[in-house]
């Protein structure tokens, strides 16, 4: 990485502390020193091999080294035979079976020699299968990919279904579409499906394969040997394993994957070649179609999938910094709770050290808009600066978690989720949904009950908040999404019409989790009408059932990875739904929750997206969402002792400045990541800090913009600072970038202009203009309020330079000074 | 060849026709070369074209405007006559006849169409090239899919502290930038330009701060903003891009050249005349200064077209003179200032209206026919697109549908309309789904 001043600085910080009284001062030795690349050890996967005369397979050499590492040595030793009559290396790592026999492949590198014993069965005479073979040619060559033949209506005329979500129809597309023109059994090469895919006749696609490929001769045998749709016993697919399964890896590292695919017969076979890849992260490491991976030049970590029809596995990439750091270390660092304990056990695997501690009015400012959405006021700042209580913090976390506003900043949070749009559902029911929301955090409502009553809601649109979702989200499919992305973490959505393209999750899964719904009735209004319009009524009438969209079949109710419900006769299954879902141990609820809790504090989640949690997505710290998500359980899903941990945490309380180490770290939180204020605080805290609040129409008097319960209340400043917009269809993560629409409103707005130059007593500007503060205290009050603490002596210099004893010159001072502040990254950040 | 639609797609005889390959859009080739002819003058990139969207929400009627039917019975033709334009044999409904009388500078295509009749559901559609996947009520403001706007600005970025993405006096319906995210939605400019005390918020100063004062204080802030920035890209540090968009916002409030765009008190005050001196004419004249300082794209949402009764009064009243007046003078003034070869000027609403007049003297919604003016941007002028039947029901002759208008539009300014995005839950979205261009403003 390039070293920068930032960096620079930092760095001797940081000496500071590795030489400081933990007496750590050594550090590990450099990459690429002669002692770690000796190599200990060669090894091979897979241990054996065995496969059919014409067939291939890849395997893998990699060499051990003396500094720990892992790297691959399939493409740097030297390989051969023991019978070369019998075989052939056709690349390195790929074996191509000859003729039965046995035989063993050897490796040397150096001094160090490897055996991988190969066992070649006679010629395979199964007849090719359509979904066992051909399937995944087409999936592996992108023929079935959305913006080629799966577009709605296909392309050129030959449609497939997107990821092979239907194979009955493709085979009947494929064998019968185009007047029987695709395909030409008495003479397969001449078959339009393969002259198009080796272009010898033009196609837009291009060339997918040439005709000396395995795909292509694959292909000719299924044409020729009369097009099996699949074989009477077909054995189905159960696994697909990646190797290496995990590996830590030096900057610039390659390495090449291989994939078998299991299946339930016990069978397995490689499927290298028809799988296809993905990586993560593209910083840390990319991965090629044949399934190299190439690491680049960022420490951090990365997963790699290989999808195979339907089913994901995965190889875990760890890329430590060039430097790890003596454990010594990490001895002197504060732990605070198991956070710390779990944070710090990575970085050492990383070689990231943490963050300098902020400072105390960080923290107190920090805390504050994470917990209750508003700064802290330039007294509450005074005071606990100047308090000398060790645990000051501590108490600054209970009183936090007890304050009234509490409850509308996080209501607020939901309420993004859960609002639906008032043009569509009637402005009272999304008041009545969110007057629900605000009260059940008032109540601080247990998590889990919380849940429940959206889950199983019933009742009237006008009356009963969790209802009100329900006019909106009105086909058991809708739900579905819904509910699986925000309390599961699981984006389901996808296998609404297709398989999933990164997950396991199919069509089935979705259907099953859907027929818990179908049992809901209304009655009532409709959602015809535009503004307000009627109510409805929301009731389960036992019985309902739901059919998978492609085949027709009645789907039992069953949740994703879950057992079947059982029959309901009378009852709602929904009842049924709740309790997989909030048993303690459902696999994806106090996870998913305790993710949410987190990227709320900590601007990410471990997992990221919140709310997209699969194989290729996995959290950045595996054991502390565990240690998280277990601490919700047992505090009963009260959130606030989840909230007191994390703020307690020595990792929470850490500077956004980095160090040397740890300016790549975006995942581990190994410094406070800054992120901008939202649109309700910003609105606030501009309210707070000039003492003069906006009025807002359709609210009462004296309300705050955190407590607009419809994006219709007007306020060009939420608009500026980005609060979700209910009247899109998009369950949106709020964006947080800094806009020219938000700099542009902080400078010039009429609105922060006329809060500056008010007359209004009670406005901060005119009260101390009209005072008699020395210059210097009207500066300190400006700090605390807008920082929460004490300027320099050389900003007290900077800022009082302008004032004078002229009334005028005096309040144009600190209009301008207040500007100033407001007008600044510690301003519009919390950090 | 003539390719006959309806709003249900092909009929299958324009397959066989066709083949299988014209169909579904046009290839990359064609693109390129359309792209190249965007506009006839040299010079013209279509990087540099601007638009103007002028949205009448609610519906105009074609039969009042664009596409009167003066051999139709009487409860379809309705009370107005028809004037003549330049063009032999085109003739345009008496309320527009001053923009009869520029018809040289611009097309009307008569022959969009599609099936949504309800206000939500046709907004979001003509605003983003896409239908609604569920139906929307009328009241409705949803969005599904980025607006055109919004993927300009998407496309183009922030240029001299300008937002690419401008609208008068407020957002339309589906104007928003779905999962483009926010800083795609339109810059709001809000108030009535007419008035003598407006001024366009947040980019010209506020109060009467003298430019002394304005400097001071970027000098105090510049002097005490010393929270440490860390630069390097791989840490992401937000502050960064905030400082960056600080800086334009300081070049744009220090720039001459677009602090007097902002200032419609300077214009000739003839020319003001000209465009009307009312909120809305004034906004045609603002949105032109606007795309001349650079911005991309300004919507002027303008309500109040759902002539369910009243229709005669409503044609025959100050809404149709404004809009007559504005437009004209719009197209007149672009085209004198030899800002029409950039500037991409669109009028239209959701749907067309029922050919039957009411019993109320209304006419009531129609998506089956409409009629669009589009000028500038190389865009022949004189010229009529498509036709209805004789009665004004269905769009008859060289029938697009909003996804062709769509792509178009993006065409013109340089965007591949083919190309898939990706939405926040990583699902691939064609930006418009397989529209074809409408070939006649590509001459």
């Amino acid at each position: 990485m390039k070293l920068t001043a930032c960096h620079l600085i930092l760095f001797a910080a940081l000496a500071g502390i590795l030489t400081g009284p933990s007496g750590a001062q050594e550090v590990a030795p450099a990459a690429g020193a002669a002692d770690g690349n000796t190599i200990t050890a060669l090894v091979g996967e897979p241990a054996s091999m065995r496969l059919a005369a014409g067939a291939r397979a890849a395997f893998l050499i990699t060499e051990r080294r003396a500094d720990g590492f892992e790297a691959d040595a399939t493409e740097t030793a030297v390989l051969s035979l023991s019978e070369p009559d019998k075989a052939v290396i056709e690349a390195p790592g790929v074996l191509r079976a000859r003729q039965a026999g046995s035989l063993v492949v050897i490796a040397t590198k150096g001094t160090h020699r490897l055996e991988i014993p190969v066992e070649i069965t006679a010629p395979s005479t199964e007849p090719v299968s359509f979904v066992r073979d051909v399937l995944p040619i087409l999936g592996k060559s992108g023929c079935n990919a959305g913006a080629c033949h799966a577009k709605a209506d296909g392309q050129n005329g030959f449609r497939l279904s997107v990821f092979s979500f239907d194979p009955q129809s493709d085979y009947r597309n494929i064998t019968g579409g185009a007047r029987g023109r695709r395909i030409f059994p008495s003479d397969p090469p001449e078959s339009l499906l393969l002259l198009k895919a080796t272009q010898t006749i033009a196609h837009e696609g291009g060339e997918l394969f040439g005709q000396d490929s395995d795909a292509y001769r694959t292909l000719v045998q299924w044409i020729g040997s009369g097009m099996a749709y699949s074989h009477e016993k077909e054995a189905a697919l159960s696994r697909v394993e990646v190797l290496p399964a995990a590996r830590r890896y030096r900057k610039g590292a390659v390495q090449k994957l291989i994939v078998k695919a299991h299946y339930t017969d016990g069978s397995a076979r490689d499927v290298t070649a028809l799988a296809q890849f993905d990586s993560n992260d593209k910083q840390i490491a990319t991965v090629s179609g044949e399934g190299r991976i190439t690491v680049d030049q960022v420490s951090g970590q990365a997963v790699v999938v290989a999808r195979f029809m339907g089913m994901v596995g995965d190889s875990q990439v760890m890329v430590p910094a060039d430097q790890l750091l003596p454990d010594a270390a990490y001895q002197g660092l504060p732990v605070n709770n198991f956070i710390d304990e779990l944070a710090y056990a990575r970085f050492r695997q990383l070689g990231v050290f943490p963050s300098e501690p902020c400072s105390d009015a960080e923290f107190l400012r920090r805390a504050s808009l994470d917990t209750l959405g508003i700064l802290p006021t330039a007294e509450e700042a005074r005071k606990f600066l100047a308090d000398p209580d060790p645990q000051k913090r501590a108490g600054v976390i209970d009183r936090l978690l007890q304050h009234p506003a509490y409850a509308d900043h996080w209501a607020a949070k939901w309420a993004d989720l859960l609002r639906p749009n008032p043009d569509r559902v009637g402005v009272k029911g999304v008041y009545i949904l969110d007057q629900w929301i605000r009260d059940s955090f008032r109540q601080n409502k247990p998590y889990d009950q919380f849940v429940r009553e959206i889950v199983t809601a019933q009742g009237n649109t006008h009356q009963d908040g969790p209802a009100v979702i329900y006019r909106d989200r009105r086909e058991p499919a809708e739900l579905t999404t819904m509910f699986s992305q925000l309390f599961l973490g699981v984006r389901l959505d996808c296998a609404k019409c297709h398989h999933h393209p990164n997950e396991k999750w199919s069509q089935e899964d979705f259907y099953r989790m859907a027929a818990f719904f179908a049992p809901l009735k209304q009655k009532g209004g409709g959602i015809s009408t535009p503004i307000s319009g009627g109510n409805e009524t929301f009731f389960v009438v036992a019985g309902g059932s739901l059919k998978h969209p492609v085949t027709g079949e009645v789907m039992p109710p069953q949740p994703p990875d879950g057992p079947p419900a059982a029959a309901a006769g009378e009852a709602d299954p929904r009842q049924e739904l709740a309790g997989w879902m909030l048993d303690p141990a459902n696999p994806f609820f106090a996870r998913a929750i305790a993710n949410r809790v987190w990227s709320h504090f900590f601007s990410k989640g471990i997992v990221d997206p919140v709310d997209d949690f699969r194989l290729s997505n996995p959290p950045a710290n595996p054991a502390l969402l565990d240690a998280l998500a277990g601490e919700l359980v047992r505090a009963k899903y009260d959130l606030k002792p989840l909230m007191r941990v994390i703020l307690t945490s020595h990792l929470y309380q850490l500077s956004s400045q980095p160090n040397e180490t740890n300016a790549a770290d975006t995942r581990n939180f190994s410094r406070f990541y800054r992120r901008r204020m939202g649109a309700e605080m910003m609105a606030d805290a501009i309210g707070d800090v000039t003492g003069v609040p906006t009025p807002y129409p359709g609210l009462p008097t004296g309300s705050r913009a955190v407590q607009a319960w419809t994006y219709k209340v007007d306020s060009r400043t939420m608009d500026a600072f980005g609060r979700p917009n209910s009247s899109s269809d998009c369950p949106c993560e709020r964006n947080i970038k800094p806009t020219i629409g938000q700099a542009l409103h902080l400078m010039n707005s009429q609105v922060l202009h006329g809060k500056l130059t008010s007359s209004e007593a009670q406005a901060r500007v005119q009260r101390l203009a009209a005072g008699n503060g020395a210059p210097a205290e009207i500066v300190t009050e400006l700090y605390l309020a807008c920082y929460s603490r004490l300027p320099t002596d050389e900003e007290i210099q900077l800022a009082t330079a302008s004032f004078a004893d002229h009334p005028v010159i005096r309040r144009r001072a600190i209009e301008d000074l207040l500007w100033a502040l407001m007008n600044s990254a510690e301003f519009v950040f919390n950090h | 060849m003539a390719i006959h639609r309806n709003c249900d797609g092909l009929f299958r005889r324009d397959f066989l026709q066709l083949g299988l390959r014209g169909a579904m859009g046009l290839g990359l080739c064609d693109l390129l070369r359309l792209k190249a002819q965007a506009s006839g003058q040299p010079g013209v990139t279509a990087k540099n074209i601007n638009c103007i969207m002028i949205w009448l929400d609610g519906g105009p009627s074609h039969f009042e405007t664009f596409d009167p039917k003066p051999e139709a019975p009487a409860d379809i033709r309705g009370v107005f006559k028809t004037v003549p334009t330049h063009v032999p044999g085109v003739h345009f409904s008496e309320p527009v006849s001053k923009l009869a009388g520029v018809f040289d500078k611009f097309s009307v295509v008569r022959s969009i169409c599609h099936k949504d009749p309800n206000h939500g559901g046709g907004n979001h559609y003509m605003m983003t090239g896409a239908p609604t996947p569920v139906p929307v009520g009328c009241g409705a403001f949803v969005t599904f899919h980025p607006s055109m706007g919004s993927m300009v600005s998407y496309d183009r970025g922030v240029k001299g502290g300008l937002p690419a993405y401008m609208a008068m006096p407020g957002n339309t319906r589906s104007g928003g930038p779905n999962f483009l995210g926010g800083q795609h939605a339109p810059f709001i400019v809000s108030g009535g330009p007419n008035s003598d005390a407006f001024r366009v918020n947040d980019v010209v100063l506020p109060g009467d701060l003298a430019e002394g004062r304005v400097n001071s204080r970027r000098d105090l802030r510049a002097a005490l903003d010393k929270m440490k920035r860390c630069q390097d890209k791989i840490a992401e540090d937000p502050t960064v891009e905030f400082d960056r968009f600080y800086e334009q916002g300081f070049d744009l409030v220090s720039s001459a050249k677009a602090q007097e765009a902002f200032d419609i008190h300077r214009e000739d005050p003839k020319v003001r005349e000209r465009y009307g001196r009312n909120d809305m004419g004034q906004r045609f004249l603002l949105a032109r200064r606007l795309v001349e300082v650079g911005v991309s794209w300004v919507t002027v949402n303008w309500g109040g077209w759902d002539t369910h009764g009243g229709l005669e009064a409503t044609y025959k009243g100050d809404m149709l003179k404004t809009l007559d007046q504005g437009v004209s003078a719009l197209l007149t003034d672009l085209s004198n200032r030899g800002l029409l070869d950039t500037t991409l000027v669109l009028l239209l609403g959701e749907f067309g209206r029922t050919p039957k007049i009411n019993p109320g003297g209304g006419r009531d919604h129609w998506p089956h026919a409409m009629s669009v003016l589009m000028a500038g941007a190389g865009i022949p002028g004189g010229q009529i697109i498509g036709a209805t039947d004789a009665k004004g029901y269905y769009a008859s002759d060289n029938v697009y549908r909003p996804e062709d208008f769509a792509a178009s539009i993006y065409t013109k300014m340089g965007i591949n309309p083919h190309q898939v995005l990706e939405t926040t839950a990583g699902r691939p979205v064609h930006l418009v789904n397989d529209g074809r261009l409408i070939k006649e403003l590509f001459v």
